[in-house]
């Protein structure tokens, strides 16, 4: 009986595509939590509750850590959600490792496109191919405690001359604090300089001269003793609520660690004299909606897409969430113009760069890091970053060989 | 049920010799099979990419849209009914020979909702042919589905070196050649044994001499098998060759007749699915004698060696059963029967969900599998001992550094597995000692407070290991970790823990020894019960000392419960994973990584899983290696 | 205990020396988390110095004591989020996989010990052996047993049947190095009164193997209580993910709320002080409670 029903309802889905797609029931998988995971879950409520669309959804949260793998593991075996929400630099992988996402470009048109801040479609385009609708970005800008410091610095000419005005090491306070062991951070520097990881082809270019002369200015940076030591993401933070550090180069991610009776201003990373006047241009992370390749409703799922995407559920999310949407329309509203934060990160994600998306990004941490640690730990950025560029281009190469 | 006694020998080699002749002949008869519709699948495919790659190089020569529709008509017109083509450009479907394409959905038009997959496959070809154009990860350029016999392939459309649509085409199924009778197979099979049935009623029942007819009946049958096998699929080959000849021979006159160009070289149509020519057929449509012949002979070849593989095993099967391998087999499960339904459920779920997943490993690690071609079969991937020649052949230890001077490398393998070593020797050594200690210590008799101090001791083990990692970690801060504050309270200078390899390796140690412990004191301590109180007392009437007592009373006592304990730590701990991770995660410069983290990053940073499953695969072995002589050495597998 | 033999052991003034001290460095990180989780802020502590610090200064910053005793992050792990639900997952599977594996291992290490059969070796090593192969890499082999061929995602059983798999192992070893130090001649006597191998097992065993048991029972236990990746993978509901999962949604990727992070630490090991603390009664009988001697 239940073999006839399955029967019955694929030949009505062949016959009817429109009519299948109308009662589909989908599940989103994201790693959200605490306000982010409310505001997400109130904006799929709300178009559950549209009266035009027999779509529902059901939204379920992933643990960060737990993610890639459980996407690996499910999808490519036609199990797991209609739709994903992870950041960009993933995907690559995902793409060369097929039957995981579902390329988008057929259902985009150039108006879909315009409604997003151009850099944020680049970010989930892969070799041509659009692959995901952005939802909203992630970028890094300067955070200060306004206690300790009322206007922050706009060149890296003043940020020296400030933070170390406002360090006194014996005691434990800095002027600047950021996790300039962790190349995800110290990419704003190098992406300043005009260098990079990778060039078009997806070549490795590690230790090129723009990338030296950016480690250069931080060893300079080191030297002059304004930032603390063995810089983890914990002492940070540990650190800015103790009041001990007066600027931090993070996230809005960070804004969520940041005790209650501390008050603090956002504004763009400074402009770099040492690199002609050029601003620090930190990574951009951004956040697609993918639809899975293995989803029986993909039409329905790309609705959604187009839904969660959009201005009406971007202001629920940066107001409620405190995200930043990837919907330009967003910042026009009135509310959101009025935030210090989001206006903040708006203007910080000009002059940002998408992280690449290529499936190689991953091979680049682990020399990147030890490259970094060995510049942190006095060692000539040129021989570190040569070191790493051998060693990225082996780990690029083996995975290139032909058989 | 009594012992019935063995069956005679005379019977069991005739089993022997049909068991035997049923796995080289019944087996080798399916594998044929299977050789023999894939190789006619293969010739079937490669025609097909013949006929695409000639339509495509005809379709991109049509100087508009017009030209394109007018030249698919009459290509279609030149081929078989059951053809279909199809030109997509973007989203625009510019033309087609498809019936359902007609009327309101005649070309051109935009692609429907429900096409989205030819536009996805067409950006798909095109993101193929530029990623291979930059030395990427080899693509596929031609995409292949089969359809029962027919084949839809699917080619990209160039104009100027740009990518600028894909031309799609139904290549209808031919009839099939049909495939061989195993009538060859059944024969030789019930001959071998008729003839056995004779020899072994005319000769005297003795093993070596049964043996020895079996044998070479065994032997006689499968090398006619395999002899008139062989010859049948060189014949096939050829058959396939000649028809791909045909194929481009035909082609290259259509082409001819519908762009009246003279000069076509069709040889350059016969491509792989990167579009790189094979080379076998000549311009005009001839096969290249030589490369045939060494083709043909490559087919042979890889025949023979899996037929051999199949005959050994058969003849094992022979062996086995002959001389009642198998009947002591049956007989011990019978006899053991109660034992072994003992150990079933836990052997069977083990098996299930451990050693699934570690064969699945094993194989992976002979294979070339990366994130580039998971969709591909392994047998397609094999690169034999490739990966572990390239991990244990890496010699390379130091390096000289720009200006000159000689620098360590860490990433090499041996330092690895020395560095790996030490970290297990002297985590176990202490998570040992310290918890048989506080064990013997929890134990003395009427000692107060013993129930709170047990649980405040069991606590590191209790806690997530991720947080209080974490806090270790916290703890040796340079500025702000509490050891450097304690190091000062007594007039040390502060230390950068985490830039030289000992230093870190003491954080991670320190951080390890410490969550480790309280598994070895609860294990001592529950041990420490199995001692009968008596023994001491005896011990102490004789006037031994304490440490005469613990040396020979403890410790021997000890042994059957600690063994398999300090076994199991040693294994735990070469593989810690976390502790590494989070506390040191192989800094400085990858000094500090286990085997484990070095394989992790292979996978999932590199994503090459071959490699990195190689690596595991050696972890594997090298504990097999320690559990094996260590077992030897305590004899922990054996009662007392 | 004879007064006369008092002499020879160490002085328990000593014992208690020790003791504390090693129990002051067993608590001291979890201080530190304690500290964390009651400081209702998202940091780890650091330790908090003037600009000239004297002796006393560096010696009260390296003293974890929380400032404030704030709930704050207590209440907020248990009221944001269905905590309780995941807690009662976790112990579900937890026992289950402790109840199957200790179970199945009794049995098969009974048989190990007492029986004699082919294959009695190769079956221990085969144990040992499965141990060996790095579970890291093993996550989507696993996925493809549990989910697809079994069906049983998203369910408490998969779980247990992974658990109990993963705990078997080292629960045989244990237990047959344990039965092996019981002596044999305990079960010729009960087969001479006639009892059969079940009873024998059961009633003669069993209760001479309380310590292995609980050991065993306790890991089995810690092996599915504390377990991350297999129950984030293999649970596709929020209200079927386990205790440790809901915890790591306070550390991943960018965000770590490290205050959330330590009280829910706290709060999922309380449980397992809870088991050691009925199991230690276990843990400290058997063959010196006299019952050999008969």
């Amino acid at each position: 009986m239940r073999t006839l029903f399955v029967l019955l309802a694929a030949v009505a889905g062949i016959l009817m595509p429109g009519a299948a797609a109308a009662q589909a029931k989908l599940v989103v998988w994201h790693s959200y939590r605490g306000g982010e995971k409310s505001a997400f879950e109130k904006v799929v409520g709300a178009f559950n509750a549209r009266p035009d669309t027999k779509i529902k959804v059901d939204a379920l949260a992933v643990p960060f850590d737990a993610f890639a793998d459980k996407i690996s593991a499910a999808v490519p075996r036609g199990k797991g959600p209609d739709i994903f929400i992870y950041a960009q630099d993933r995907m690559g992988g995902w793409v060369e490792a097929g039957n995981t996402v579902e390329p988008i470009d057929f259902y985009v048109d150039d108006a879909l496109k315009g409604r997003f801040i151009p850099t944020t479609v680049e970010a989930l385009t892969y070799r041509g191919n659009l692959y995901g609708l952005p939802l909203d970005y992630k970028v890094i800008a300067l955070i200060h405690n306004r206690k300790l410091l009322k206007t922050p610095p706009r060149t890296t000419g003043e940020l020296v001359k400030v933070a170390q005005g406002l360090t006194n090491r014996p005691a434990g306070k800095f002027g600047l604090a950021w996790s300039y062991g962790d190349f995800y951070y110290v990419a704003s520097l190098l992406n300043g300089f005009g260098g990079g990881v990778f060039d078009k082809a997806t070549r490795p270019t590690m230790n090129a001269p723009e990338n030296v002369k950016a480690l250069d200015l931080l060893v300079k940076w080191e030297k002059a003793g304004f930032m603390p030591a063995e810089p983890s993401s914990a002492l940070i933070t540990s650190l800015f609520n103790e009041g001990k550090a007066a600027m931090v180069f993070s996230g809005p991610w960070f804004l969520g660690e940041v005790a209650s009776d501390i008050d603090y201003g956002v504004a763009p990373l400074p402009t770099i004299d040492e690199a002609g006047g050029q601003p620090m241009r930190p990574w951009m992370t951004v956040e697609g909606v993918f639809v899975s390749a293995q989803s029986q409703h993909k039409d329905a799922a790309f609705e959604f897409a187009k839904y969660v995407t959009g201005a009406e559920a971007g202001k629920v999310m940066a107001l409620e969430g405190r995200q930043s949407p990837a919907a330009k329309a967003v910042y026009d509203d009135p509310k959101v113009q009025a935030d210090p934060v989001l206006s903040a990160f708006r203007k910080q994600v000009e002059v940002a760069v998408p992280m690449p998306n290529v499936a190689e990004m991953t091979m680049m941490w682990s020399p990147a890091t030890t490259a970094l640690n060995k510049v942190n730990a006095g060692n000539s950025p040129r021989e570190a970053m040569d070191v790493a560029q051998k060693a990225l281009q082996k780990d690029v190469d083996a995975l290139r060989k032909k058989k | 049920m009594s012992p019935a006694g063995p069956p005679a020998s005379r019977v069991r080699f005739g089993i022997g010799l049909l068991f035997g002749l049923l796995v080289a002949l019944a087996g080798g008869w399916a594998l044929l099979l299977g050789a023999r519709t894939q190789l006619e699948d293969d010739w079937t495919t490669r025609r097909a990419i013949v006929a695409v790659n000639a339509l495509g190089s005809l379709v991109g020569q049509a100087t508009d849209d017009a030209g394109v529709r007018k030249l698919v008509s009459a290509w279609q017109g030149t081929h078989p009914p059951g053809t279909r083509v199809r030109v997509i450009r973007g989203t625009t479907l510019e033309a087609s020979t498809d019936p359902a394409d007609t009327g309101a959905k005649a070309a051109p038009r935009r692609l429907a909702r429900e096409e989205k997959p030819l536009y996805d496959q067409a950006q798909r070809l095109r993101a193929g042919v530029d990623s291979n154009r930059e030395g990427g990860a080899p693509k596929a350029e031609i995409e292949v589905e089969r359809q029962g016999g027919a084949r839809q392939v699917a080619a990209p459309l160039e104009a100027d070196g740009k990518v600028t649509g894909m031309v799609r085409l139904l290549v209808p199924a031919e009839p099939s050649t049909g495939g061989r009778s195993p009538v060859q197979a059944v024969l030789l099979l019930v001959f071998a044994l008729v003839l056995y049935a004779v020899a072994a009623w005319l000769l005297p029942p003795r093993t070596a001499l049964l043996a020895t007819v079996s044998t070479a009946l065994f032997c006689l049958a499968a090398a006619f098998f395999v002899g008139g096998e062989l010859r049948a699929l060189g014949l096939a080959e050829r058959d396939g060759q000649r028809a791909l000849a045909s194929t481009v021979a035909a082609e290259v006159g259509r082409a001819r007749a519908l762009t009246g160009a003279s000069a076509i070289d069709g040889g350059a149509w016969d491509t792989d699915l990167a579009r790189k020519p094979h080379g076998l057929v000549t311009g005009a449509g001839a096969i290249d004698r030589e490369k045939g012949e060494a083709q043909a002979q490559r087919v042979r070849r890889g025949a023979l060696r899996s037929l051999l593989t199949l005959a050994a095993l058969g003849l094992l099967a022979l062996v086995v059963v002959g001389f009642g391998g198998a009947h002591r087999v049956g007989r011990a499960l019978v006899t053991n029967r109660q034992a072994y339904a003992y150990i079933a459920p836990a052997i069977m779920g083990t098996t299930l969900l451990v050693f699934f997943p570690f064969l699945y490993g094993i194989a992976l690690s002979f294979t070339d599998s990366n994130i580039y071609n998971t969709n591909l079969p392994l047998t397609e991937l094999w690169v034999g001992l490739r990966n572990y020649a390239t991990i244990l052949g890496d010699f390379s230890f130091l390096r000289r550094a720009a200006d000159g001077h000689w620098v360590f490398n860490y990433l090499n393998f041996y330092w690895t597995f020395l560095f790996t070593v030490i970290w297990t020797i002297t985590n176990v050594v202490w998570g040992v000692s310290f918890g048989l200690l506080l064990a013997l210590v929890l134990n003395t008799k009427g000692l107060a407070l013993r129930p709170i101090y047990r649980v405040l001791l069991i606590l590191p083990w209790a806690m997530p290991n991720y947080i209080t990692a974490l806090i270790w970690k916290g703890m040796f801060h340079r500025q702000f970790g509490v050891v450097n504050q304690v190091l000062a309270i007594f007039g040390f200078e502060p230390l950068s823990w985490f830039d030289t390899p000992f230093t870190s390796y003491l954080t991670a140690l320190a951080t390890n020894g410490w969550l480790s412990f309280p598994f070895m004191m609860v294990v001592s301590l529950g041990a420490l019960q199995s001692i009968p109180a008596d023994l001491y007392e005896a011990a102490r009437v004789d006037g031994a000392s304490r440490w005469q007592q613990f040396r020979a009373i403890t410790l021997p006592s000890l042994k059957p419960a600690l063994v398999p304990a300090v076994i199991l730590s040693v294994v735990w701990t070469f593989n810690m994973f976390n502790i590494i991770y989070l506390v040191t995660a192989g800094e400085p410069g990858g000094s500090t990584e286990i085997l484990i983290t070095q394989a992790y990053k292979y996978a999932f940073q590199r994503y090459q899983y071959g490699y990195a499953a190689a690596y595991a695969t050696i972890i594997f072995g090298i504990l097999l290696v320690y559990g094996t002589i260590q077992n030897r050495v305590t004899r922990a597998t054996e009662a007392l | 205990m004879a007064p006369s033999r008092r002499e020879e052991r160490t002085p328990h003034w000593i014992l208690h020396t020790f003791l504390a001290a090693t129990v002051i460095y067993t608590v001291y990180p979890v201080l530190w988390v304690l500290t964390i989780a009651f400081s209702g802020k998202q940091s780890l502590a650091i330790a908090d110095l003037p600009a000239d610090p004297t002796k006393l200064d560096r010696f009260r910053a390296v003293l974890p004591w929380p400032t404030r005793f704030a709930f704050g992050n207590f209440s907020s792990v248990m009221a944001d989020q269905p905590f309780a639900r995941w807690m009662l997952n976790s112990a579900i599977v937890a026992i289950g996989a402790t109840i199957v594996g200790v179970a199945l291992s009794c049995t098969a290490a009974y048989a190990f010990s007492r029986f004699k059969f082919p294959g009695r070796r190769f079956g221990m090593m085969s144990f040992l052996v499965s141990q060996m192969f790095p579970g890291t890499l093993t996550l989507i082999p696993l996925y493809i047993i549990i989910v697809q061929w079994l069906g049983l995602g998203s369910t408490l059983s998969g779980l247990v049947i992974v658990y109990a798999t993963t705990s078997i192992p080292f629960s045989v070893w244990m237990l047959k190095g344990y039965f092996d130090t019981i002596p044999k001649e305990l079960e010729e006597a009960a087969v001479m009164e006639g009892a059969g191998p079940g009873k024998i097992f059961w009633s003669i065993v069993l209760p001479l193997a309380k310590p292995a048991i609980a050991i065993t029972a306790l890991f089995s236990f810690m092996t599915g209580w504390n377990e991350f990746i297999q129950a984030a993978t293999f649970m596709d509901k929020e209200e079927m993910y386990t205790a440790p999962v809901g915890l790591r949604f306070f550390v991943g990727g960018f965000q770590q709320q490290w205050g959330y992070f330590a009280a829910g630490s706290i709060i999922v090991s309380i449980p397992v002080v809870l088991l050691f603390l009925y199991l230690q009664k276990y843990l400290v009988s058997g063959l010196t409670a006299g019952s050999v001697k008969g």
